[in-house]
Order: structure tokens, then sequence, then C-alpha cells
């Protein structure tokens, strides 16, 4: 796996921002950068192949892709519902929401559709309180969710939404 | 009282023009003219205090960083906005942007910072585009860059973006996580103002706390004091959620009464569906929750008011705290020990695994919770929760296992019988919610009904 050249400029100018010597600072952005280019989850090449661009070692990569909830460290459907879960948006009935979502898409939290288009990932506040009950979906926030707006959602997805 | 928000509703404020149109970066000409020294003495003066939840003294902690020679010293803006209930800096930062780059200026100025990053977590994605439209807008227009309008200072602002992670609020794991690591809290001293990032002097302040500098400056520290009441100086943003009629962002002078803030058309236009008060998390989840009879008034029968020491009053028996400004409110058919469990499972989640009494009691308070909401729970669970949560808090590195305790001791402190009827009645307890009971907001319903 290699960036292309546009991301690979992006990366280098990241490198950039940080005294000299610090660029290992770059790291979390890159992993952005990286995980969007390849289906949207790190693996072990990828990783290796960040390593390489910051001159650190794999480990160094490694240990902090675990860390971060964002980073996928399997496959993941072309769309991810990273429905949120934690009190504000459960006041708001965000069970309700993961459980139509669930019904709907025949899969269970964490899972993937057998087409690979969608995958549920239950997520923990994303700060979108007063907008509940929500998601995330690809760069954008979808919020005061409903069941039709899910069903919408779907279909915006199905019909090849870009999500990034 | 308006200061943050005064221009948040004029179309196209988020833009350079009709930010400046609307008097934007005059802060910036005034502090100029000024010696950094000055500037941390009209913070001081304004009494200003930390708005990412712990209300430390902001012109304090300045006077604080270190000064060594040849040293580069850094501000960080602090945006990984986590807490729950808490999104009132996403509001800023998207609607507002200037406005933060506005206070960055002025205060990395004062600081000597002249590579100033945002830490911003990685979920506001959008928000990056934002803020580096702004920030290049800024430059364009000669406030960032080399030599800014001849003052010889240098300044630049960058975006970070996080990875997705709670504890990265807490200003040590922000600077490891901005140094490329996990977000480990660092253990304290040596403070961040003698070894921050890169082991360089840093202040690390919130969005809303570098925001309100700009009005600081602009009024002078003197006058902003005079808004708000007593040490609640100026105005606070507060993000309302929950089963409010009209949940957003208000930004107050901390001198309404609670009740005001609840039920006037002004702010939150009391409970949504007609459905009454049950109970309110004031501050972001950490902060304790208060039933209804103890949130409107304090435990002595005084009205309770919207600052930081009316809604701390009583301590942690029968008060809470202003913390972030992140409003969770309850209505009656809501279920504390359900709530409880998602932020048991919330900082469960997010635990940098550190310490052993958050990493390990954090995953036991989750798993008590989760077998007394889901009518497996014993009568010895409760007191067990109770012995976890007094066993995490002041044990650990960073304030994280604090913040995980506090929530699980207020809810059985004020809703034991809640989380005891859910023990008693497991079957009952899946199909119906407990109810209001005996939490009554008592303005609203009399002590009879």
């Amino acid at each position: 796996m290699k960036f292309s050249e546009e991301k690979l400029n992006k990366a280098k100018e990241i490198m950039t921002r940080y005294p000299e010597g610090k660029h290992k600072s770059a790291l979390i952005p890159i992993l952005h950068i990286a995980q969007e280019e390849n289906d949207g989850w790190l693996d072990v090449p990828v990783m290796d192949y960040v390593a390489e661009l910051l001159n650190i070692k794999p480990i160094e990569v490694y240990e902090v892709a675990t860390f971060y909830t964002m980073f996928n460290m399997k496959p993941v459907g072309k769309y991810v519902f990273e429905v949120c879960r934690t009190g504000p948006c459960m006041l708001n009935g965000s069970d309700d929401i993961i459980e139509y979502i669930k019904q709907k898409l025949n899969i269970k939290e964490g899972e993937t559709t057998p087409d690979g288009m969608f995958t549920l990932k239950p997520a923990e506040c994303l700060g979108a309180c007063g907008y509940a009950p929500m998601m995330q979906l690809g760069k954008h926030f979808r919020e005061h969710l409903t069941k039709e707006k899910v069903d919408a959602i779907i279909e915006e997805c199905r019909n090849g939404a870009k999500v990034y | 009282m308006k200061l943050l928000l005064e221009h948040a509703h004029v179309e196209g404020i988020r833009y350079y023009d009709t930010y400046r149109k609307h008097g934007g970066y005059r802060s910036v000409e005034k502090a100029f003219k000024m010696t950094p020294e000055e500037i941390v003495e009209e913070v001081k003066k304004s009494g200003l205090r930390g708005r990412g939840g712990a209300g430390f003294p902001t012109g304090m902690k300045w006077s604080f960083l270190a000064k060594p020679e040849g040293v580069p010293r850094h501000l960080v803006c602090n945006a990984d906005e986590s807490e729950p209930g808490t999104f009132k800096d996403r509001y800023l930062m998207e609607f507002i942007p200037h406005l933060l780059v506005e206070g960055l200026i002025v205060s990395s100025f004062a600081l000597g910072s002249n590579a100033t990053y945002i830490y911003i977590r990685g979920e506001y994605a959008w928000i990056v585009d934002i803020l580096e439209q702004a920030i290049a807008e800024a430059r364009n227009n000669g406030w960032l860059g080399k030599n800014i309008l001849g003052t010889g200072f240098d300044c630049e602002i960058y975006v970070q973006r996080g990875g997705g992670a709670y504890i990265c609020g807490e200003e040590t794991a922000l600077i490891e996580s901005l140094e490329g690591k996990r977000g480990n809290p660092r253990i304290k001293p040596p403070f961040p103002a003698i070894q921050g990032v890169w082991m360089r002097p840093t202040v690390v302040n919130n969005v809303e706390t570098l925001a309100a500098v700009v009005p600081i400056i602009n009024m002078g520290g003197d006058e902003y004091a005079k808004i708000g009441v007593g040490r609640s100086t100026g105005t606070k943003l507060l993000s309302v959620c929950g089963n409010v009629k009209k949940p957003g962002i208000y930004e107050i002078d901390m001198t309404q009464s609670v009740e005001e803030f609840i039920f006037s058309d002004e702010y939150c236009g009391g409970i949504a569906n007609g459905k009454k008060l049950k109970a309110c998390i004031p501050g972001g989840s950490s902060v304790p929750i208060l039933p209804a009879n103890l949130l409107l008034k304090t435990a002595k029968g005084e009205t309770r008011t919207m600052s930081y020491e009316s809604l701390s009053d009583g301590g942690f028996a029968t008060g809470s705290m202003m913390g972030s400004g992140g409003f969770i409110v309850f209505d009656e058919d809501q279920c504390v020990v359900r709530h409880t469990m998602t932020l048991a499972r919330f900082y469960n989640h997010e635990s940098c695994g550190q310490c052993s009494p958050c990493r390990e009691g954090t995953g036991w308070m989750y798993k008590i919770l989760k077998n007394i909401e889901y009518g497996k729970g014993k009568m010895s669970d409760i007191d067990l929760l109770w012995d976890i949560q007094r066993k995490i808090e002041g044990n650990t590195i960073c304030p994280l296992g604090d913040a995980a305790a506090w929530p699980v001791a207020a809810a059985i402190r004020h809703f034991r019988d809640e989380f005891e009827w859910h023990v008693l009645n497991p079957e009952e307890s899946q199909k119906r919610n407990y109810g209001l009971a005996h939490y009554a907001d008592p303005i609203h319903i009399p002590a009879t009904a």
C-alpha cells in the first residue's frame, strides 16, 4: 500500500507543522489518511508503511492505532454507522434507533452486512447530545434520528452516497 | 448578556469579512499595544475560570508558565470536547471559528507562543476544515504569520485531529497525544507549565476559555469581572440536552435561578412533552446527578442559581458542580439506573488502563450496573458499587477515576430506592420505569401530589 501523490504531499505537509525532529506528532493525523485510503481500516502493512513514512518503529504505530477508538483494526463495511448510545442519547431514544438498525440490516452490534455495505458500530458520546439521537457517518454527523431518517440514510448509501 | 454569542446568528459570521465587520480582531489590535504581562494581568483581573470543567483561574494558570531563556513555549487549545452532555465548544468552532482564532492570537502573544495548536477530537472531522479555513483567512489578512502587523511577533496556528479518546481531554494525555503517542496521562509534577509538549513550557486551555479572552481584552478585566456573581465572573456557555423543549447552547451570566433556566421560554422552555422534571446532571456526566428537589433548591431551602458556587452548594452530599456546562435533564419517565449504566460503560471504554483502580474498577461498576439494570442484581451489589467507587476516587494518576466514581456515587446517594426497586422487582423493572417517586420538583408540584 502506498499513498497517492496528493495524500503523500498532505502527509508531508502535516509533518512540517511540528518542531524539528518532532514529526512523530503527525502520526494520528496520518493514520486518519491511511484509514481513508485503505477502505476504512488499518492492517499491518498499512501501519508499517506509516511507520516508514515517519521513520519510527512499527510498534510505535501499532500501540497508537490500537489505543484510539476511531481506528478500525478489522475490515468494516463501506458505510459505518457509529450510533451514540451514551446517557444523553439514551434519554432521547438511541436504544430504539440501534434496535431498528439491527433489525433493518439484520446484523448485530459490531457486525457488517454480508454484502459489505454496512457496519453497525455503537459509539460512546460523540458531542451531539442536544441533537440526539445521532450517528456519525463518515466525516459528518446525522442528528435528530428517527426510524424514517435511518431508512433515508440507508437508501442514500445504497445509492452510493459520498460520506468523506 | 451575550459576549461570546453576540453575533452568533449573523449570517456569514463564520467568514472573515462579516466577522471583521462586526468588530472582529479588535482585541488583537488592542493587545498588540499592551505588553504580554499587561494582558496576563487583565485576564487575572477578569476572574475568568477555566471553562473546560475544573474551573481553575486562567490568569493564575498563565502566570505559572515558565520562561527559561531560549526554550520555545506553546499554547495548546483543548478542543477535545468529549464529556457526555457537552457540545458548546463544537458550537463555537462550527459557527464562530474566528472568535477562537482571535482569542488564540491574543493569548499566544501574551504567553509568547509562536506555534499554537488546536487539539480537536477526531470525530469533529468537518470542523477541522472550518477552523483551517478561518486560520487561512486570518493569515491572508495579516493576523498570523511572521512579524504580525509589524510587531515583530510571529505566530502560526495548527489544527491537530485526535483519534477518538475521551482521556485526551485531560491536559497531560492531550500533550502525549499531540506528541503522537497513546493518551496516557502523565504524573504531575512536573506540570505542563514547566514541562509540557516536547518537554517545553505549555499552557493548555479550553476553547471557550480562550474565546472569552476576546471580550476580556475588549472591555478590560475589571469590566468583565462585574458581569456574573461573586467568583463566577463573566458569561458561561451551557449545552443543554436530555428532555427539555429547547435543547441547545445558551450563554448566561450565571445569575439565573436553575428553575428559570429550565422552565423559562428564554432558555430551555420547560420539560418536553408535558412531562415532569425528575433529575439533572448540571455540568457534564462526571458531576453528581441531583434529584429535582435538590436541584431547584439547596438543602438549606435557598433558591439554587446557575453559578459555580451555588451549583456546588452543599458539596457532594447535596450539591453538584458547574463542570463543563453540559446540562443533562431527565423527565419523569427516565431510569437513573440505566443512565448510570451507560455512563459506567462510557468510563470503562474510555479508561486508558494505566491505573488499576480505574481500569478494573470501571469494568466492575459497568458489569454490576448491567446486572441490576437487567434484573439480575442483588441487594449487596448496591453496597459493592458504593465500595468500588470509593476505592477508585483519589487513587488514580488523572481525574478520569474520579469522573467515573462520582456519577455512580451520586446516583446511589440520591436514588438508592430506585436501585433497590430494580433488585426487588427484577421482572417489573424490565417492563416499566420507576417513575418520579419522591424526587418531585418542589416548585411546580405540590408536596402532596
